[in-house]
């Protein structure tokens, strides 16, 4: 078994109030559908349509459950409807079943410009640069913030350090969240040759999390190509750059397979009673997946 | 969220002006100069970091253009604005002033950049100096 995993992206968020959020639905969200499997509700957040994002939907329990209701938040596209969108996936020849035959209730809604919320939650989506309609997210609970940018590509065209903030895409959802999950899928050497495939080099991911002052953050998206021992050497290798940046070192790992870490506002002045506290469940086998 | 950043779409642009030799200048939906180009800085005379961003106003009378009868032109009055009022390309001549050589001829495009919404957030305007018979 490998350590890192090989689930493409999914992450399982639980809220001081016990209600959840997924982030994408890429293969690990299998595993997760079966530990839901009493749930009556289920709220899936979409980065983006790409397949390794979307290709757990069709073995996720609750679609298969007539009593769940499940609601998909997505980007928005001039050229179809989100639902039209995913439908192209579950279809034939892609699959068995149409999305309209799903014995579960699915509502397809695609993300406003402006804030939402889910329950106690206020979530926050914004365009970033990725090939295709893209977003990530920032969730905030209480004060207790999150970002989730699996798949982004900030240094296209531009480095991260003679750019201004209002420059930088990604900025305004990653800035001062205490966790942030990022892409990071090659290592400084490779990504010359992936220029514009719209996924980030070491370098730059550290930079980005530098720029927008992240208190913490996972390295996401591993390049599926990558080896334990090539993640292990790379997760030293952010360590110690983070260290020469002139931060701790603890802040920054590269996401496994079935993390789960506890995220909490630092508390601010004298008011410890809006401290928030999160769960943030990632990768491997039940919960999360980081490469894709 | 009250946010510092610029949309995506702006901030693509912008990139993109920066990997291109052709002078090319970056405007919000408001025609706020927000970024040009080394290009346009060599035609313009001076780079973008020492101009920074202009107010529609504040482009207007520094390089004060001017058409070919030699008549001042206010912000309507310049083709290019129409990119950003209906979402529709542009396309112009007519004269502005440099900070290095006086007035130069130029014929200049505007693209207008639409993404989600129903008016243009901004444009890309593209510029070519016009020789003396009109040719660029």
């Amino acid at each position: 078994m490998n350590r890192y995993g090989g689930n493409t992206s999914c992450v399982q968020v639980t809220f001081r109030d016990g209600s959840q959020l997924i982030l994408d639905a890429g293969t690990g969200i299998r595993a997760l559908g079966l530990e839901l499997a009493g749930a009556p509700r289920v709220a899936i957040l979409l980065t983006h349509l790409h397949l390794d994002h979307i290709q757990g939907l069709m073995f996720f329990h609750p679609c298969f459950r007539p009593e769940c209701e499940i609601t998909i938040w997505g980007p928005s596209s001039p050229e179809a409807s989100l639902e039209d969108r995913i439908a192209r996936y579950i279809s034939a020849p892609l699959s068995p079943v149409e999305v309209r035959e799903l014995p579960c209730s699915v509502a397809f809604n695609e993300a406003p410009a402006s804030e939402w919320r889910i329950g106690d939650v206020t979530i926050h989506a914004e365009a970033v640069t990725h090939r295709g309609p893209t977003l990530g997210y920032r969730i905030s609970d209480g004060e207790t913030t999150l970002a989730y940018i699996p798949d982004h590509e900030p240094a296209l065209g531009a480095s991260l350090d003679e750019l201004s903030d209002e420059w930088i895409s990604g900025y305004d959802l990653a800035r001062d969240v205490d966790l942030l999950i990022h892409d990071c899928q090659y290592t400084d050497a490779e990504y010359p040759a992936h220029v514009g495939w719209g996924h980030s080099a070491l370098g730059d991911s550290l930079k980005f999390i530098e720029r927008v002052g992240a208190k913490r953050a996972l390295l996401f998206h591993h390049d599926p190509l990558h080896t334990d021992e090539t993640l292990d050497a790379l997760a030293a290798e952010a360590a110690e750059r983070w260290r020469a940046m002139g931060h701790d070192p603890e802040a920054i790992a590269l996401a496994r397979e079935g993390d789960e870490i506890e995220v909490s506002a630092p508390r601010q002045g004298v008011h410890a009673g809006g401290q928030g506290r999160s769960t943030v469940g990632t990768t491997a086998a039940p919960q999360v997946s980081t490469r894709g | 969220m009250e946010g510092a950043q610029r949309p995506l779409e702006l901030i693509l642009a912008r990139n993109f002006l920066t990997s291109v030799t052709t002078p090319a200048v970056l405007v919000d939906g408001e025609g706020t100069l927000l970024f040009y180009n080394e290009a346009a800085a060599a035609l313009l005379g001076r780079s973008f970091e020492e101009a920074g961003q202009m107010r529609a106003d504040e482009w207007i009378r520094a390089f004060a253009p001017i058409d070919d009868d030699g008549a001042p032109l206010e912000l309507d009055g310049i083709e290019l604005v129409e990119a950003l009022k209906t979402g529709r390309p542009a396309q112009t001549e007519l004269r502005i002033r440099t900070a290095s050589d006086g007035y130069r001829s130029i014929e200049a495009a505007a693209l207008p950049i639409v993404a989600g919404q129903d008016k243009a957030s901004g444009a890309i305007i593209m510029f070519w100096t016009r020789t003396d018979n009109g040719k660029t």
